[in-house]
């Protein structure tokens, strides 16, 4: 890519909460590579894995209606998010607002009622991944990397939602395989580190059931860190918001329940990007936002 | 000389089936399930749940109306998606689970005794419908006080270091929810689309 992309961006509602330090990177690496983001008017919650059995299938239907009638009217046909959940909301009900007629007159109708104009379902939804492979490219990363990784092992853990089940995206084609994606340890490669191998890249953590039931997912997410530590990783790189915050804050009960001693950094791969970038550990990079710092990737970043 | 084929004791009521496959996203293609297991052998929290979505899809072409929609395998999904991306029928598993869920959810089959996802789901749609957005300190508060007063206290409490160390770190605020600009806007579209899906 050589010319700018523009998109319109929908950080979601852990942008402002556990997923700060992916909203900051995010927001510090793409204009780096090309991307400028404009936010979403107004933006709202998707609804995330939960919503249509709180509110109901249509009501989480018109929440993400909402969002991109109101990036419609931004008048830019790409919008980019890089929460898993928030890309599988809005792209699977752009989709079924595009194709399905019934829903979409429903939809139009809730949204009507709001005081909005109709949405017809021709907007493009990408996750910030699949922007990075598919729009920015490796080569341009690696370029931009001036401050390479020299040393760092890093466990690419793409997690579940990231490539599934819509990962076919809207410009035909998918940005990576739903068994062994190699997008993040490209992203890695990119940065300078190094990419160990990590048989568990789709595993899920327990998601949301991590959140509200931990004692059903801790063996989850305890293989994570057992593969990551066998691989002799220094820190797990990740994309979903949700699967950072679960595997770096139950690590102590991890380590109650079975005994083991892992203490292991989770970080975003625009984490990585930013330090490889040489931008600001703090405001960029955002590495203070970890809770369990990445003292290898802090050593590397520039002052 | 072969065995007489024996007469059947029980009839199938396929009237949950055809429900099914009109008024659940994905039910359409229920149809499609071979019994392959796939779905199943994949789930990563499969021994969380009595049926599991193979035995689900048996399930609901029996007519077993009740024990579908009180069976824990509703409640455990993590929405991975993997059981989706795998079927070799091109089935959309996790789509019709989580359909099926919201079925239960709807019709009071949710127990507070084992469905904390349930609750959770509720807690997570106030917010939601509240402020436009989650609030993860509301959410989790909330859902675990809606197991009662003593349950809530003790599930904070065993939650209180993650907590802190999420506020130094500054991923937890301090003060009033986050919360969109047009909340009458969105409580309309929300009052209206509810209007619409009771309405079938």
């Amino acid at each position: 890519m050589s010319e700018k992309m523009k998109v319109t961006y929908y950080p979601g509602c852990s942008s402002e909460a556990t997923g700060r330090h992916l909203d900051e990177s995010i927001r510090a690496v793409m204009p780096e590579v090309g991307v400028e983001m404009a936010d979403i008017e107004d933006w709202n919650c998707c609804g995330a894995s939960v919503g249509h059995i709180g509110g109901g299938p249509l009501p989480t239907l018109a929440l993400n209606g909402r969002n991109l009638a109101n990036a419609k009217k931004q008048g830019n046909e790409h919008v980019m998010t890089p929460c898993a959940a928030c890309y599988l909301n809005t792209h699977g009900s752009n989709l079924t607002i595009r194709d399905d007629e019934a829903k979409r007159e429903k939809v139009n109708e809730a949204l009507k009622a709001g005081g909005m104009e109709a949405y017809e379902g021709d907007l493009k939804v990408h996750h910030a991944m699949e922007v990075l492979v598919n729009f920015v490219g490796m080569e341009k990363i690696a370029e931009r990397a001036t401050n390479k990784l020299k040393g760092l092992k890093v466990a690419g853990w793409v997690g579940c939602q990231t490539v599934r089940p819509f990962a076919e995206t809207d410009d035909g084609g998918n940005y990576d395989t739903y068994e062994e994606p190699e997008f993040l340890d490209d992203i890695t490669r990119a940065c300078g580190a190094e990419a160990v191998p990590y048989e568990k890249k789709t595993n899920c953590c327990g998601g949301s059931v991590a959140v509200m039931k931990p004692e059903k997912t801790l063996h989850l997410m305890k293989l994570l860190l057992e593969e990551a530590e066998k691989a002799g990783a220094d820190v797990i790189s990740t994309p979903c918001p949700l699967c950072q915050t679960n595997l770096e804050m139950y690590q102590d009960a991890i380590n109650a329940k079975y005994g083991t001693n892992f203490h292991i950094p989770v970080v975003f791969p625009s984490q990585l990007m930013a330090v490889a970038f040489g931008m600001d550990p703090q405001k960029d990079a955002a590495l203070q936002r970890n809770t369990i710092r990445a003292e290898k990737l802090e050593k590397l970043a520039k002052k | 000389m072969t065995a007489a084929i024996p007469a059947t004791s029980r009839t199938y009521d396929l009237s949950f089936a055809r429900w099914v496959r009109e008024n659940v996203k994905g039910g359409d293609k229920m149809n499609l399930c071979m019994q392959c297991g796939v779905c199943s052998g994949s789930c990563p929290i499969g021994s969380e749940m009595d049926n599991g979505p193979r035995k689900t899809f048996m399930m609901v072409r029996a007519g077993m109306k009740d024990e579908v929609l009180s069976s824990t395998t509703l409640w455990n999904c993590t929405s991975c998606y993997r059981c989706y991306v795998r079927c070799p029928r091109g089935i959309p598993v996790t789509s019709i689970i989580q359909g099926l869920a919201a079925v239960a959810a709807k019709e009071g089959y949710a127990d507070k005794e084992k469905v904390s996802n349930y609750y959770f789901s509720k807690a997570f749609w106030w917010s939601a419908r509240s402020f436009g957005k989650t609030d993860e300190r509301l959410v989790t508060m909330k859902y675990f006080f809606s197991f009662g007063l003593v349950e809530g206290i003790k599930r904070a409490l065993a939650n209180l270091k993650i907590a802190l160390g999420m506020v130094k770190a500054g991923r937890m605020h301090i003060g009033m929810p986050h919360s969109i600009r047009n909340k009458s806007q969105l409580k309309a579209i929300i009052a209206k689309a509810a209007e619409l899906e009771s309405k079938g």
